[in-house]
Order: structure tokens, then C-alpha cells, then sequence
């Protein structure tokens, strides 16, 4: 878990385009979005991209995304569950 | 000064001009459907307000080579008419061709862009040459014989609105005496995956202003109004029964893609558009929306018409259930509507409409109405960035 | 109506950026295209709003930003842009994932920040202005038209208009253009060469963004008295009737004129016209160049104008730009551009 966590962390910054924070500042149950990282509907696109390029996980409904993409801890869970399937 | 509505001219997936067009509002005849011309490609089970009609066909109407972009051929189709239905000759009038789209000869350019990208080979370059917005614009002011004044304008979802919102401010200030303005924009691979990444289109037929809407489909299409002042007005041998009287322009500053929850940038456009016209909100017989379709614009929209009618909203309707969003030509093309609305006397169904939005007071007319008195029409037009414009037509008394 | 300049901004392929000089030395660029010079853009914009933003963003809302600070406005009535080509490396960016991609969804960025509006939008949102927004996009009269947009909103009762222009140079539209043999090497950047001419032109790029004001006051640049489109003119005598005839409507005399900026881009076949109408009408005014500096775009005329404002202000016209008749001070500027069958023309005064 801590592995993927780790990789999803760049993966996001990457993504993301997220030159403006440092990866160390960012913990893992932090809130990406509103007050957190400050991300928002585009990113979180871009996140479903993420999703199904690098995991090969489809979501098809953009309402799932603020409760999966909370913080890089729930998308983590969120991937290993879907991976398992 | 007034700004009269001489000619108009139209294409789209409900009709190649004005009567076929007509017949298809009166008939609750939607143009939505399967693609065919880009099938094959990617994306191509989204159904779309598609012109059924090959390039090589249109070019033929539009008496333009099939080598150039479908939007050019689409915009020709729809000047010819207007100019053709204003009767006007252009001789001796200072006369411009002010033009709007968002993809400009992106249909050419893709096709040569993938396979380029694919295999580096530079196959068939002559498809790029007319990509710029203004390439369209310029292939159809030639052959209309346009000198001197031509412009284009490319503000996503609203360009035509502000096309003709130009349009009559060159009139009233005395630069032109007339103007075709509009917009046009051909159906292309690159907005149908565009508007698919960003999740707003409706697999299924598009049901704007529904509590269950799922997005948009996209459409294709062309429309213009001949605009002269009232010098030229009073010579015509047909009399204007139309007047633009209100319009403005504004932006939503909230955001490149969402609008703002309470819809600032749409109040602003049509407060400012009824505040030019002079007229009372409860003069309004009839709102053109822009509804889309997607969550974010019809609930905007709507919270921003509730903000200034208050619990008299007008009779009002999206005709992009019939058309699809056709993106840079909308606003060309709902001109078309909201002045047939007023000659015909007519105001057209939201089709599909089964659940009204629980948020909004007001619900979409969902059966065509005939034979009612239509004064004055708001029609309205927004945008990817904020940009959003409003247009009244009224009835000339 | 005349309209105040009182705030400038210019990203190009010159150093531009800094108000606080004026063409200190002219960077030469080999090959056959000019890029922009950058300057850091830290100060202008909010770190985490940098992101989403491609290089033509950052240089046209940078410009802007440059110009709206320059001016000491705080309040927009309008902001007006234009663009030839709009946005290109996003646009090929999306294309490109377009074609490569098999998945069922594409990355969304690139295409929302490919419409045409992207900049002002960008402008609008940065600064939080609320009111008309518009951007042109018509070959060589995507720079006129918002200058024309802008003349109107002032007589409509616009105070304060942010007005430019932006195009890029973006990698595949460019080995498309060298492929069709519209550029040539800038083997020779020197005034002279431009005069004679040669086959095809250096590409170019840039950003210029101008505050017009309808109220005058300490420290304007100059003014803008008007301007003016002809499409597809049909000969070198019709250009030169519609110049007059502008002229005229603006009451100056053609003696008035004491510098002529011309839009020559060294281009042979080209500039033909230009030279014709220069050698019909302004025998006598100081001959200007700029498309050695910036290269040839759809709207290289806003690096013209910025090039306008600054000899007005400084009452000072550099060498570096000097084609011929070297003795003017500039009083009335004249530039005539143009774009394949777009020709414009702007009147400009100092203060």
C-alpha cells in the first residue's frame, strides 16, 4: 500500500503539472481538493485519466470522483479494490 | 439608430435552409442521430446533430471546392441564403462579412494532423492550408463579393452571438451599412473527443433542462442574419419585420470551463441586453437558452433567469435537442430561431423534456405552440472561458 | 474618437518585456524563426495558476499583465484580443493525443485550453473583470478588429480597454509551414536585406497588449486616432485611395505623416505592394521596420503598434529600425501592414 501510495503521489504531480508544491508537503490523507492541494472538476478529469491509463480502471460516472479522489489514500484503496476485481 | 433583420440563412441537421428548416421546428422533428460521416473514427457511438450531406454534396450547394473545410462550405451555404433573402445588392453599400467559429478548418486538419503524427509523413499538406478561423470567413466573402470589411470572431460557444453583436454596433456607429454576420462550425473529431474527455456528452439523445439530463451532443451547422441600418431599411422592397433592439456582452470570470453556480456571467449578459432594449422583463414573450444539456449550464442559466424574472419567467425553450450544440454556429443559428419564432408566430418545443429541473421554478415548453403572439425574443448564448452574450429580436411595430 | 495609450506590454522576440528600455540591442536570431524572449514569470501570476498554462498563455496573459500594471488602471471596462492562429501546441497537443491514444477517454487540458478565447479568458479570470470579452480571430485582421472592437466601446462609454494580440510558433505547425516553403533563414537580420528581399519569410512570434483609454492623462504613451481594414484590395492604386481617403476622414494631410511603419517582411513577392505604396505616397517620411525584429505573424502589426508607442513617448526613432529618410521626429506615425489579402492601416500621434 505504502509503495503504490508513493507512485501515485508522482504519477499526480505529474499529471497534475504540479510544479508549484513540493511532493514532501503533500501527506497522504491530506484532501486533494477545495481547501487542500486546491484542485478542481479539471483535475479531476485528469485524475480519471490517471485512473484508466496507468490502472486500466474505467469510471463512468464523473460523481464518484469527489469520494474516490479525497486524498491519495483513498485513491490508493480505491485502486487496489478495483485491481483485485 | 435602429438594426434591422434583413435576410437570414441556415443549415443544419434540421434543414439545409429556411423552409426545410421550419418544417422540422413545426414538426418536432429532431436531427439528432448516429454519425455516418465520421464513422469508423474514435468516438463515433455518440450520437450527434449531423448535416447528412457528404462534403463533396455540399460543396456543390455551396459552389465552393470540395477541397476546403467543411465549415467553409457550410458557412457559404447559409450567406448565400441570407444575402439571396434580403435581396439586397450590395453595390454602392459599405458592406461587411463578419463571421464567427470555433474549429475553422480543424475537420481538414485533423486528417492530415493524425496521420502526420502517426507516421511523420507530411500526406496530402494541402488540407492545412485553411485551418486559421479566418481562412473560412475569407473563402466565403470572396464569392459574396465582399470588399474591405470582414472579421471573424472565435469565442467558443458564444462566437456568433457576438458576431452579430458586432455586426450592429459597426451599423449603428456608422462603419458599415450591412452586415452578414454569424457563425459556422463543421463537425469534427477533435471537439467530439474534446467535449468526451470533459465528460458532458449525453450517450443517448440530449434532454436539456431535464432533472435527468446527462450532457450535450454535438451539432454542426451555419447560420446568418443580414443586418442593415435604417437608411437601408427604408429602401428595402421587402419591409424588416425584425429588429435586434438589445445585446451585450459579458464574462463569468469563475472559471476556464464551469460556470458560476448563480450564473453571473449569463445575468450579467441578459441584464444588460434588456437594459439596452429598453424593455420590462414581462416583455419578453419567449427565451431561446443556450441549455445545453449539461449539469453546469442549464442550472446556471436557469438560476440566472429566475434571478431577473423572478416568478414570471417567459415561455421559453433549447432548441439544441433539435440541432446539437453547434458550438461556434449556435448563436447564428438561434438568431434564426428567435426570428422565426416572431414571424411565424410560433414558439418551439424542448423536446425530450419529461422531468422539470427541481431546482428552477420555470420548466421549457415541451409542445409546439402556434399562432401565439411573439414580441420579443431573448436569445441566449455562453461559453468555455465565461464568455457569455445575449441577443434580443423584436417585432417590428 | 482618440483614444489614450497608457500602458504597454510586449513579450516578443526581442527584449520587450522591461518598459524601462527601448530596443537596447537587437538579438539576433539564426535559423529561420524568432522566439520570444521570456521574462520569469513568478511576479505576474499565482504559482499554482502557472500550471495549466502553455507557453502562448504565459507570454499573452504575462503581456497583459505587464500592460494593466504599466497603466496604473485597475478597472477594465473591456478586454479585447485577437489571434491568428489561436492556441497550436495545445490544440496539436490534444491531436497528438488523439491519435496515439487507444483508451476510451483523453487527458482534457490540452483541449480546453485550445479554444481561441483561452488568453482572454485567462485575462478575464486573473483579473476577476466581469464585462465585455471578445476575441478576434482573422488572419491579418485579428490585431485591427480588437483595436476596432475597442474604438467602438469607447464611444459606447468605455473608459479602460485592455486590447492586444498573441500568436506561437508551435512544432508541428511549423515543419508544416517549412514544408510548404513559407520560411526562409534569417542568414541576414540587417534592415538592408529587407529592402531587396528574398524568397519566403522568418517566422515569427509575440504578445502585445495595450491599455486605450477614452481620458488623457500625465504620462500617456500617444494616441490612437484610427484605424482601418481593406480586404482584398484589387491593385496598388486602390491601397493608395483607401489610405487617402483614411487619412482624409482623419483630417491629416499626407505631409502630416512624419514616419511610416511599414509591415515589409522580406518576402520579395510580398512586399511588392508595400514598396509600391511607399514609393507613391511617403517619398519623403522616414521608412520604419519591425518584422527584422519580432518575424512575420498574423499579428505582428501589435508589435508594430508597440513599436509606435514607444518612439511617441520617447520622441525618438532607433536606428536599428531606420529604412530610409532618416530626418523625422515622430509627430503623426502611419503603419501599413500586410497579411496575404488582409491590408490595415493605424493612425497614431504623439501626445
Amino acid at each position: 500500500m505504502d509503495e503504490l501510495m508513493a507512485t501515485l503521489k508522482k504519477e499526480i504531480f505529474e499529471q497534475l503539472n504540479l510544479h508549484h508544491v513540493k511532493p514532501e508537503d503533500i501527506g497522504y490523507d491530506q484532501p486533494l481538493f477545495g481547501e487542500g492541494l486546491g484542485l478542481d472538476s479539471i483535475d479531476a478529469l485528469e485524475l480519471i485519466v490517471l485512473l484508466q491509463q496507468k490502472y486500466g480502471i474505467k469510471l463512468a460516472n464523473p460523481a464518484e470522483g469527489p469520494k474516490i479522489f479525497y486524498s491519495i489514500k483513498t485513491m490508493a484503496e480505491y485502486i487496489t479494490d478495483h485491481k483485485k476485481q | 439608430m435602429e438594426v434591422y433583420i434583413a435576410g437570414k440563412g441556415i443549415i443544419s441537421a434540421i434543414g439545409l435552409n429556411v423552409d426545410e428548416t421550419l418544417q422540422s421546428l413545426r414538426a418536432g422533428k429532431s436531427g439528432i442521430g448516429n454519425q455516418t460521416n465520421l464513422s469508423g473514427r474514435r468516438d463515433n457511438h455518440l450520437p450527434t446533430g449531423e448535416i447528412k450531406l457528404s462534403n463533396a454534396e455540399l460543396a456543390t450547394m455551396a459552389g465552393l471546392s470540395a477541397e476546403y473545410s467543411r465549415t467553409a462550405l457550410l458557412s457559404m451555404i447559409a450567406a448565400k441564403e441570407a444575402m439571396a433573402d434580403s435581396g439586397i445588392h450590395i453595390n454602392g453599400l459599405r458592406t461587411g462579412f463578419i463571421s464567427a467559429t470555433t474549429v475553422g478548418g480543424m475537420d481538414k486538419t485533423e486528417q492530415f494532423m493524425t496521420s502526420y503524427i502517426r507516421d511523420g509523413e507530411f500526406k496530402n499538406i494541402e488540407q492545412v492550408l485553411y485551418h486559421d478561423s479566418g481562412a473560412a470567413t475569407e473563402l466565403v466573402a470572396e464569392p459574396l463579393g465582399i470588399k474591405h470589411f470582414v472579421s471573424t470572431i472565435s469565442t467558443a460557444c458564444s462566437s456568433s452571438a457576438n458576431s452579430i453583436m458586432y455586426a450592429a454596433r459597426l451599423i449603428k456607429t456608422g462603419v458599415l451599412d450591412v452586415a452578414i454576420a454569424g457563425g459556422a462550425d463543421a463537425m469534427s473529431l477533435f471537439t467530439l473527443s474534446g467535449f468526451n474527455a470533459l465528460m458532458i456528452l449525453d450517450e443517448n439523445y440530449c434532454t436539456p433542462y431535464d432533472e435527468n439530463r446527462k450532457g450535450l451532443n454535438l451539432g454542426e451547422g451555419a447560420g446568418y442574419v443580414v443586418l442593415v441600418s435604417e437608411k437601408v431599411a427604408e429602401r428595402l422592397l421587402k419591409a424588416p419585420t425584425v429588429k435586434l433592439t438589445g445585446y451585450a456582452n459579458a464574462n463569468d470570470a469563475f472559471h476556464q470551463t464551469a460556470s458560476s453556480p448563480e450564473g453571473k456571467g449569463n445575468y450579467l449578459a441578459m441584464q444588460g441586453a434588456l437594459k439596452m432594449s429598453g424593455l420590462e422583463t414581462t416583455a419578453i414573450d419567449y427565451i431561446n437558452l443556450h441549455g445545453t444539456g449539461t449539469a453546469n449550464n442549464d442550472l446556471s442559466e436557469g438560476m440566472a433567469i429566475q434571478r431577473i424574472f423572478g416568478e414570471q419567467v417567459p415561455k421559453s425553450s433549447s432548441t439544441k435537442a433539435f440541432t446539437g450544440h453547434t458550438l461556434g454556429a449556435c448563436g447564428g443559428i438561434e438568431a434564426i430561431f428567435s426570428i422565426m419564432a416572431i414571424e411565424q408566430k410560433m414558439i418551439f418545443p424542448n423536446l425530450r423534456l419529461k422531468t422539470p429541473m427541481k431546482e428552477l421554478s420555470f420548466a421549457p415548453v415541451t409542445e409546439l405552440m402556434e399562432g401565439v403572439e411573439v414580441k420579443n425574443v431573448l436569445s441566449n448564448s455562453f461559453g468555455f472561458g465565461g464568455n457569455c452574450s445575449s441577443l434580443i429580436f423584436s417585432k417590428v411595430n | 474618437m482618440e483614444l489614450y495609450i497608457k500602458g504597454i506590454g510586449c513579450i516578443s522576440p526581442q527584449l520587450t518585456y522591461d518598459n524601462s528600455v527601448f530596443l537596447p540591442e537587437i538579438k539576433k536570431h539564426s535559423g529561420n524563426r524568432m522566439m520570444c524572449i521570456e521574462p520569469d514569470y513568478a511576479p505576474y501570476f499565482e504559482a499554482g495558476s502557472l500550471r495549466r498554462m502553455s507557453r502562448v498563455v504565459k507570454f499573452s496573459a504575462g503581456a497583459a499583465l505587464i500592460a494593466l500594471k504599466d497603466s496604473g488602471v485597475t478597472q477594465l471596462d473591456a478586454i479585447t484580443t485577437g489571434t491568428g492562429y489561436g492556441l497550436l501546441e495545445n490544440s496539436e497537443k490534444f491531436l497528438k493525443s488523439m491519435a496515439e491514444s487507444t483508451g476510451p477517454v483523453l487527458s482534457p487540458t490540452s483541449f480546453i485550453q485550445s479554444t481561441h478565447n483561452t488568453v482572454g479568458a485567462t485575462i478575464a479570470l486573473i483579473t476577476g473583470c466581469n464585462a465585455h470579452n471578445n476575441t478576434f480571430s482573422h488572419k491579418g485582421f485579428s490585431f485591427e478588429s480588437a483595436l476596432i472592437d475597442t474604438r467602438l466601446l469607447a464611444v459606447e462609454g468605455a473608459t479602460n480597454v485592455l486590447v492586444g494580440a498573441h500568436d506561437e510558433i508551435s512544432e508541428k505547425t511549423f515543419a508544416l509551414m517549412e514544408k510548404l516553403h513559407v520560411f526562409r533563414n534569417n542568414e541576414d537580420a540587417e534592415i538592408k536585406a529587407y529592402e531587396k528581399g528574398g524568397n519566403g519569410v522568418v517566422a515569427g512570434e509575440g504578445a502585445a497588449f495595450f491599455i486605450l483609454s477614452a481620458t488623457k492623462g500625465e504620462g500617456d504613451y500617444g494616441i490612437l486616432v484610427d484605424n482601418a481594414i481593406f480586404y482584398n484590395p484589387e491593385s496598388t492604386i486602390e491601397v493608395k485611395e483607401l489610405i487617402e481617403e483614411f487619412l482624409e476622414r482623419n483630417k491629416v494631410g499626407l505631409e502630416n505623416i512624419d514616419v511610416v511603419i511599414s509591415g515589409i517582411n522580406g518576402d520579395a513577392k510580398s512586399d511588392i505592394l508595400s514598396h509600391e505604396i511607399n514609393h507613391l505616397l511617403f517619398a519623403h517620411q522616414t521608412i520604419v521596420l519591425f518584422k527584422h525584429l519580432c518575424g512575420e505573424y498574423m499579428t505582428a502589426s501589435s508589435f508594430g503598434f508597440w513599436l509606435a508607442a514607444k518612439m511617441l513617448i520617447a520622441q525618438q526613432i532607433p536606428e536599428s529600425v531606420i529604412l530610409k529618410n532618416r530626418h523625422r521626429r515622430p509627430g503623426y506615425i502611419l503603419l501599413y501592414n500586410v497579411f496575404q489579402n488582409d491590408h490595415s492601416v493605424m493612425l497614431l500621434k504623439a501626445c
